[in-house]
């Protein structure tokens, strides 16, 4: 059996994780000192680019919890799941329930 | 008569003997590593935790010993007359001169050919290329959504959601409800795993398991369907099937495995505080860099700037001015000076008009005096004192009485006139003394 391997295309060109290497990158570039001014306040302009991306990346996430349920018509629909705050427990086990068969 | 070449019999000792069979059974891989099937005879659990019993079928017996530290996973209790599958080494025990198998394992014998049926399949799969390394994807670095196949009603997708929401406060979980033991479960597993990879679900990775269980409890994750399902999962998917000593088959074909449930939550997300430490640690270096190599060019600069050339480039000339004016003045004043000298010289210098007087004077004088002088050797001065001139009748002057006889006519110039005489005598001398020569 053959497998395609291949991997989500991403919309974004660029990676929270390749971010987060460019931006040590940045940093040792300019540690160096061997950047001219001009080069070196560029890096620094893409450093704050980066820092800002990877820190929005950081919060795209909208923490919800959702169960997959068997509608009445046969079809997949989500039912969110209220969690604890400060805990992470559930707050009502109830609504934990069923199968998607 | 034959006469036969009898080689001498060796003769070993008990020792030797028996050193050879230990050696020949202990070494002997056929020995080694293998299952024994039989029905469980004079049990013997000591208090030490060894586990001692005799091992029979129809036709035989072997002494079994399972020993503390390899049976402390068993989870059944022994009894008399259990049929069971053991795993271990058959050993020599030369003090008894006594062999048993040393066993690491003990299963139920129904077991036995589910292990069976997994091993078969394990080896197919493998075959077929389904757990290669290369197969299997890169875990992403930041989900954004995690997909769970799992009970709802268990431990395990409780433990996901709180070790993923303390990781990762906003992170999005969407759990596909299965049956995670029982001849049903694995149609349930699959259907899970295949919605979840539905490009609509979003799902960036995928956790699929159970919390702990025996050996049948776990099954459906060694189940050919549940397998494969793993192995196709475009999204990346992480097995996270509690398990005591056997790995169930989807380890192997999913991109990672975790021990447990909670460990698949902790692999899958990552800790955000750490992340945003790390940004925010990567981005104050990088500012400390710039500011500091700022302040650097800052120095620099106004090391430069402050230079008095730059300040004040008009310097230079104002300080030649300076010097200029100031020989100008020591010029002048010298001048000054030079003409003042030369003034006060000159000053010093009697007046020519003075000085021509003064000569003219001293001249006027001198030839007054000279023409006193001359005036008093004058005839005319001699006549004003009263003196005469003796003329002759040539009007040549007489000087001694020689030049003249009695009776001549001689003329007297007198200072006003002339006196016509007659001379009546001569008289040598006169009133001048006598004894003066002439």
């Amino acid at each position: 059996m053959e497998k395609t391997k291949s991997s989500k295309t991403k919309n974004e060109k660029i990676t929270f994780e390749d971010s987060l290497k460019k931006l040590e990158e940045i940093a040792e570039k300019l540690e160096n000192g061997e950047l001219g001014l001009e080069s070196s306040i560029n890096e620094f302009e893409n450093g704050i680019k980066l820092a800002k991306f990877c820190h929005e990346k950081l919060e795209e996430a909208e923490r919800k919890i959702e169960i997959l349920q068997k509608g009445d018509s046969g079809k997949v629909k989500k039912k969110e799941i209220k969690v604890k705050e400060d805990t992470g427990e559930l707050m009502d086990d109830e609504e934990m329930q069923g199968s998607l068969l | 008569m034959i006469i036969n070449n009898i080689l001498e019999p060796k003769v070993f000792s008990v020792s030797e003997i028996t050193r050879k069979l230990k050696s020949t059974i202990e070494r002997n891989p056929e020995f080694t590593g293998i299952w024994l099937k039989g029905e469980i005879y004079n049990l013997t659990v000591h208090s030490s935790g060894h586990i001692y019993f005799t091992l029979k079928d129809e036709n035989a017996v072997i002494s079994v010993v399972f020993f503390k530290n390899a049976n402390r996973h068993l989870k059944i209790k022994l009894e008399d007359g259990m049929s069971v599958l053991v795993f271990g080494n058959i050993t020599f025990f030369d003090k008894r001169g006594s062999y048993q198998i040393n066993i690491s394992q003990l299963q139920l014998e129904g077991i036995g050919e589910l292990q069976k049926r997994i091993e078969q399949l394990k080896a197919k799969l493998i075959k077929e290329g389904i757990f290669d390394a290369d197969r299997k994807k890169r875990i992403p670095f930041l989900p954004k959504r995690i997909g769970v196949v799992t009970s709802p009603t268990g431990a395990a997708i409780r433990d996901i959601i709180k070790v993923a929401l303390r990781r990762y406060p906003n992170i999005e979980i969407i759990l596909a409800p299965a049956k995670v033991q029982g001849d049903d479960a694995p149609e349930t597993i699959v259907r899970g795993i295949k919605e979840l990879n539905k490009p609509e679900m979003k799902i960036d990775i995928i956790i699929a398991g159970r919390g702990g269980g025996s050996f049948e409890d776990l099954m459906p994750f060694n189940e050919e369907e549940v397998v494969m399902a793993f192995y196709t999962s475009e999204v990346p998917i992480i097995s996270a099937v509690g398990h005591e000593i056997d790995k169930p088959l989807c380890d192997f074909a999913a991109d990672l495995a975790a021990p447990t449930p909670s460990a698949a939550a902790e692999i899958a997300v990552p800790e955000k505080m750490d992340l945003a430490n790390e940004i925010n640690y990567y981005f104050s270096r990088i500012k400390n860099a710039l500011f500091s190599y700022l302040r650097e060019c800052n120095t620099r600069y106004e090391n430069i700037i402050n230079k008095r050339i730059l300040k004040d480039p008009l310097e230079i000339i104002y300080n030649k001015e300076l010097i200029l004016t100031d020989i100008e003045n020591r010029l002048v004043s010298q001048m000054k000076d030079m003409i003042n000298n030369y003034r006060n010289r000159l000053l010093q210098i009697p007046d020519i008009n003075i000085l021509i007087k003064n000569i003219l004077n001293k001249k006027s004088h001198e030839y007054n005096l000279h023409l006193n002088s001359i005036e008093q050797l004058s005839p005319l001065s001699v006549l004003k004192r009263g003196y005469s001139i003796a003329l002759d009748g040539g009007r040549g002057v007489i000087k001694s009485i020689k030049d003249v006889n009695v009776n001549d006519k001689i003329d007297l110039q007198l200072i006003d006139g002339i006196l016509h005489c007659t001379l009546d005598s001569i008289e040598k001398g006169g009133i001048i003394g006598k004894n003066k020569k002439q």
